[in-house]
């Protein structure tokens, strides 16, 4: 039953949800409406509750036993309760029940998001310009013809991605869009029938059982 | 001398580091004028928006979260600036729960200077009559699916907690036919659900703002007409802030063709890295010979 009842909700789930692209007829149409707007929505609502639920838990006990780094726990815990009664209670720009300044001090949640999680993620993101950077310096290496042409594509679309390209050779933006139109394009396009295929009969083999990885390795 | 070969084979990762540091910072702080040339895709967003009836309206999908908030997010300004100077019609939404408060931050802005600027009622940019901020539904597919067949019955609540069906806007905004494009901003797959699902069910024009580094990808979708124009990366934002102050007259800060001078001098020096790396490499290899 353990295996059975999630196959067979998979089954369902995976017809219900292909068929109504295939079959215009309203029965089909209203069945979908219905999966799609209230089934699919209730299914997430409660995801989300368990994604709350269980970050809380993970930090709670690494609290609780002193794991390695439990400090931080702290800081998650704290923030995600500060600011979840902040923009449950405190509305969206401080017009809320909660009060949410003290004098000209803000601390609604769009001024905690904007100045704060803005730029913290912002940073965490702005750290990859610096391995890129590191990493192109070390990879792209005319060893053999293939690695040429690709050193070749990727100074022409670096230089072509900047406005100073235009001033030193003015036709250097336009060749970097062809590129991107055409090779890229064929490529692209190849790429994308093989993942479309691909996907299409992993998808039928999860449906109708074959594929049975995501039950946790049960054969 | 093989010593310099060597070292320039083998650049400490540091010096890297701090000269990308440096070229980054220093025009940001002492910016050199750099004006961009529209290049196409973004040319046929920008004119196709430009021609939207006035019984159409655009829909602004900020599906970007703030790790890409530098390079996306001049784009929503400016397409909200050329949406309310042009007097379009403008829903808006996300798809990623982290894209509400910068989509908020967007149209504050934006409204803002428009406000300020204005003389009349006519002139004013008001909630509920020019603009709706449907706020953040989940799961991408129901908002997607939802909205060709009624847009109040996804969204039933607009972001400030307004009941959308009594909003003056959405009396004439009920689903996708009332809509002239909706343009997804985002560095994540986003786009490509808009283009699978509303475009090819619903027909509804779709045009995109990505990443620079996710472009690539939206090109086979530009050619077969599929997306109807986009803005790729920071360059791409740059360049409907161009147009949109060209060709309207809007004035506003243009973030992404101020970023343009740091943008283009990191750009430089990754390049010199290479050239100076295959120079270390070739030479060294000569000598092995």
């Amino acid at each position: 039953m353990k295996v059975r009842l999630p196959l067979l909700l998979v089954l369902i789930a995976g017809i219900l949800g292909a068929i109504p692209f295939l079959i215009p007829h309203s029965i089909v149409q209203s069945i979908d409406n219905e999966f799609r707007n209230s089934v699919l929505r209730i299914i997430v609502a409660f995801s989300l509750v368990l994604g709350v639920g269980s970050i809380i838990r993970h930090h709670v006990d690494k609290i609780k036993r002193k794991r390695e780094h439990w400090q931080y726990s702290w800081i998650l815990v704290v923030t995600l309760v500060v600011t979840g009664v902040i923009g449950l209670f405190g509305g969206i720009e401080g017009n809320g029940r909660l009060p949410t300044h003290i004098a000209n001090f803000h601390f609604d949640i769009q001024t905690i998001y904007m100045n704060m999680a803005v730029p913290l993620m912002a940073t965490m993101f702005s750290m990859l310009a610096f391995f890129m950077a590191s990493a192109a310096y070390r990879a792209f290496r005319a060893r053999n013809f293939e690695a040429t042409l690709l050193l070749v594509a990727a100074f022409i679309l670096m230089l072509g991605s900047v406005p100073l390209s235009s001033y030193i050779f003015p036709k250097l933006p336009g060749f970097a869009e062809w590129i991107l139109t055409v090779p890229n394009t064929a490529a692209k396009r190849g790429m994308g029938f093989g993942i479309a295929l691909g996907t299409l009969a992993t998808s039928l083999k999860i449906i109708l059982g074959i594929e049975r990885g995501w039950l946790g390795g049960t054969k | 001398m093989t010593n310099i070969w060597e070292k320039l084979a083998k650049l400490d990762r540091r010096i890297i580091y701090l000269f990308l540091f440096l070229v980054v910072v220093i025009p940001l702080l002492f910016p050199f004028k750099l004006e961009p040339k529209p290049m196409p895709p973004v040319v046929k967003l920008f004119n196709y928006i430009d021609t939207i009836p006035e019984s159409k309206a655009l829909i602004v999908s900020v599906d970007y979260t703030p790790d890409t908030e530098p390079e996306l997010h001049p784009m929503s300004i400016a397409l909200l600036r050329h949406a309310f100077a042009r007097h379009i019609k403008v829903g808006v939404l996300t798809l990623q729960v982290m894209g509400l408060g910068l989509a908020q931050d967007a149209l504050s802005t934006v409204t803002n200077e428009f406000n300020s600027r204005a003389k009349t009622n006519a002139d004013s940019i008001i909630y509920g009559r020019d603009y709706v901020f449907w706020g953040w539904q989940t799961p991408v597919l129901v908002p997607i699916l939802g909205m060709g067949e009624n847009i109040a019955n996804v969204f039933p609540v607009d972001y400030y907690g307004n009941r959308t069906d009594t909003l003056q806007i959405m009396e004439h905004l009920k689903n996708y036919n009332d809509v002239a494009i909706l343009v997804s901003i985002s560095g994540s797959a986003i786009p490509f659900y808009y283009i699978t699902y509303a475009q090819t069910s619903f027909g509804v024009r779709i045009g995109a703002g990505s990443t620079a580094v996710q472009a690539a990808d939206f090109y086979p979708y530009l050619n077969s007409g599929q997306v109807t124009g986009m803005m790729s990366g920071m360059k791409g934002g740059a360049e409907y802030e161009q147009l949109v102050e060209e060709r309207l007259g809007v004035k506003g800060r243009r973030k992404a063709t101020d970023a343009m001078s740091s943008q283009t001098a990191a750009h430089i020096w990754i390049m010199i890295t290479i050239i100076l790396g295959n120079i270390g490499y070739f030479a060294l290899r000569r000598r092995k010979k």
